[in-house]
């Protein structure tokens, strides 16, 4: 499989303290990336790095064949960013959230209305699409937060914690969709801190631990590091790897 | 070109979405500025001549003549605000506090200007009402400016008749003698009282139009924490256009509030745009474009919503007063008209004041526009230099 997105020695400071350290990884085409680390280790700053949010201090990130730094244009028509807060209004609906953002994206006020409703339907809200979102569970809002990066139709998707603090009905419905647009061709970047998840959706994990890129491979080859990959769990690898020490 | 100003407008009616949905921004930028007019303006127009208790006081000495006839104008209607009383009690009335000073027209009025000499009318107060003098001598010298031109007309009759000469001199003196406020409205019929809310609403205006506009740097810095203007940049809006459809937003809302509170102020407080109604109006809408360009500019400069909230407080509770949004700026000294002169508020104020209270044409106030064009630009400059879509977490 092809490289879609290929980040290159990524270094970022913040008033002198590197928080990302020449960086180096791949996300290919058509397959889940996990991004997993311990609070501050960095993932979130990657993540705006990639999506054009943040210049680097150093490094390069080719997205698509596309250089993030000289053609930022085109990289943004090919991804789709669900930040790990809820970055929405709570005020308006699912819908003109989505509408919203879609026409912001450049789509016609009718395409995005359309692409809405169809997106909507996907996240199973179409229910209450037309409630504010303030008076939304959880869960659901969550599931706002993910459709708002779809409405672009990005070819590959961050997704920033996205099941952050959800029951695992919510959970599992994220899941699905997830690992359905993978299969429909999209690429994913994920990060998460439950192990678990991890271990169910990625197809290749990354382990960032204080800016550094510690380990890279699939769940199973990481395990099989440590131990029996049929008994050891991604958890055990990642406290293994980055030591259990608090953060923060 | 086309892309900033789509995406501005887009992220401009959006924001203005939410500000119809937000009870308290709704209330914050309309309602509350109505309330301090209001209490403002009942505060400040005790001091003004409508005030039962100022009414003026005339008295003559004379038995028929000039003054007669001036009494008699003057005492036609309630409304004029101005009774006869006899010499004598006028004087015993003074003296009880009753009324706190009158005019006095002399015995020898008439004779004196038939025949030619200087003749006056006596302004009597009680000592240290610098207030009272100044209302009875502007009704004076309004009096004055009259008999000058009644005793040219009389004048030619007493020469045909041989009668005597008037002094054309002093005459033309008391003519020229700046009207006041009182007589200009006197003339027109009917005496209008002074409008406190002509300087209450433009200065309670100016503040709020700023302090909503500041506020609008907390919604601003909430937006940068929540992440949605990464991800509106990670869709490939501009920055510019997050500046400019912030701003924008932030227009509208002043311009809904100058003329909500205009139209208010025009038909409940019949407030008065002066000559040149268009000066009152540019001044107002750059003022609004200052405010918002202000608003943005706080964003840039404050990382979060709760510094967003202080600095806006902070901010426009300084510059209001000094800007002269609490008490008109021509009653403050010297240093403090200056020290005005560093905010956009004064410049909006002593526009407000000269159009609304002093007659002042359209031109006189150009300066005063190109000083607020002048304070947008500035604000706009820092906004753009310093804005940022990424908040630390
Ligand atoms: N804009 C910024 N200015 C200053 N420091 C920042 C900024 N953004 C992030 N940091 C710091 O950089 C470090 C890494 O932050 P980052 O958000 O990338 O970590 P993370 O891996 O996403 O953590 P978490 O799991 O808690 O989300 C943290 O110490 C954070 O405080
Ligand atoms: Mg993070």
């Amino acid at each position: 499989m092809e490289d879609f997105l290929v980040a290159s020695d990524l270094t970022k400071s913040f008033d002198g303290t590197q928080v990302v350290a020449s960086a180096s990884f791949t996300v290919r085409s058509q397959e889940i990336f996990g991004l997993l680390g311990p609070n501050g280790a960095g993932k979130t700053t990657t993540i705006r790095m990639l999506s054009t949010v943040l210049d680097p201090d150093e490094g390069d990130i080719r997205i698509g064949g596309h250089s993030v730094a000289g053609e930022s244009d085109a990289v943004r028509r090919l991804i789709g960013v669900c930040p790990q807060e809820l970055a929405l209004y709570p005020e308006l609906s699912a819908t003109d959230n989505l509408v919203f953002f879609g026409r912001m994206a450049g789509l016609p006020g009718g395409e995005a209305k359309a692409r809405a409703a169809e997106i909507l339907e996907r996240v199973g809200l179409t229910d209450r699409a037309k409630d504010a979102v303030r008076k939304y569970s959880g869960g659901m809002k969550r599931r706002v937060n993910i459709a708002i990066a779809l409405m672009s139709k990005p070819r590959l998707l961050f997704l920033d914690e996205p099941t952050v603090g959800i029951d695992p009905q919510s959970r599992n419905h994220i899941f699905d969709t997830v690992l359905a647009l993978r299969d429909e061709g999209m690429s994913v970047l994920y990060t998460t801190h439950y192990m678990e998840e991890a271990d169910r959706l990625c197809d290749r994990i990354g382990i960032m631990d204080a800016g550094h890129v510690i380990a890279l491979g699939t769940p199973v080859e990481l395990k099989t590091r440590i131990g029996n990959p049929d008994t050891t769990t991604l958890e055990e690898v990642f406290l293994s790897l980055t030591g259990r020490s608090l953060r923060d | 070109m086309r892309l900033f100003i789509r995406q501005a407008l887009l992220l401009s009616l959006k924001d203005t979405r939410l500000f119809f949905k937000d009870r308290f921004a709704l209330g914050f930028a309309l309602l509350f500025p109505i309330l301090f007019i209001v209490a403002f303006s009942l505060a400040l127009g005790d001091i003004g001549p409508e005030d039962e208790q100022l009414r003026m006081a005339v008295a003559t000495e004379e038995e028929n003549g000039f003054s007669r006839e001036v009494i008699d104008i003057l005492t036609v209607t309630e409304t004029t605000g101005v009774d006869e009383w006899d010499p004598k009690d006028a004087g015993l009335a003074l003296h009880e506090g009753r009324i706190p000073g009158y005019l006095l027209f002399p015995v020898d009025f008439t004779q004196r200007i038939f025949s030619g000499e200087s003749t006056e009318i006596l302004v009597i107060t009680a000592d240290g009402d610098p207030e009272t003098k100044a209302v009875l001598d502007g009704l004076a010298r309004s009096i004055g400016g009259r008999i000058g031109t009644l005793s040219l007309a009389v004048r030619g009759v007493t020469e045909l008749e041989g009668l005597g000469s008037l002094d054309l001199v002093k005459l033309g003196e008391l003519g020229a003698a700046p009207p006041s406020i009182f007589f200009t409205s006197e003339q027109v019929g009917d005496v209008e009282p002074f409008n406190a809310t002509n300087f209450t609403l433009p200065g309670y205006l100016t503040m709020f139009v700023f302090f909503a506009a500041a506020l609008g740097a907390e919604a601003i810095a909430r937006e940068r924490q929540t992440q949605t203007l990464e991800r509106l940049l990670a869709n490939g809006v501009r920055r510019s256009s997050i500046v400019g459809g912030k701003m924008l937003a932030s227009l509208y809302r002043g311009l809904l509030q100058l003329f909500f509170l205009w139209v208010l102020g025009i038909f409940a407080f019949s407030i008065d745009f002066g000559t040149s109604p268009l000066a009152v109006i540019a001044v107002s809408v750059f003022m609004a474009v200052a405010s918002s360009a202000f608003g943005v500019m706080l964003a840039a400069l404050v990382q979060t919503v709760k510094s967003a909230s202080s600095a806006a407080v902070l901010t426009s509770l300084t510059l209001a007063p000094l800007g002269g949004c609490w008490w008109p700026l021509f009653i403050t000294p010297d240093w403090m008209q200056a020290l005005a002169r560093l905010t956009p508020h004064g410049w909006a104020n002593d526009a407000f004041n000269k159009l609304m209270l002093f007659g002042a044409e359209g031109q006189d106030v150009l300066v005063h526009i190109g000083a607020l064009a002048l304070f947008a630009v500035a604000f706009l400059a820092v906004a753009v230099g310093r804005f940022r879509t990424v908040s630390a977490n």
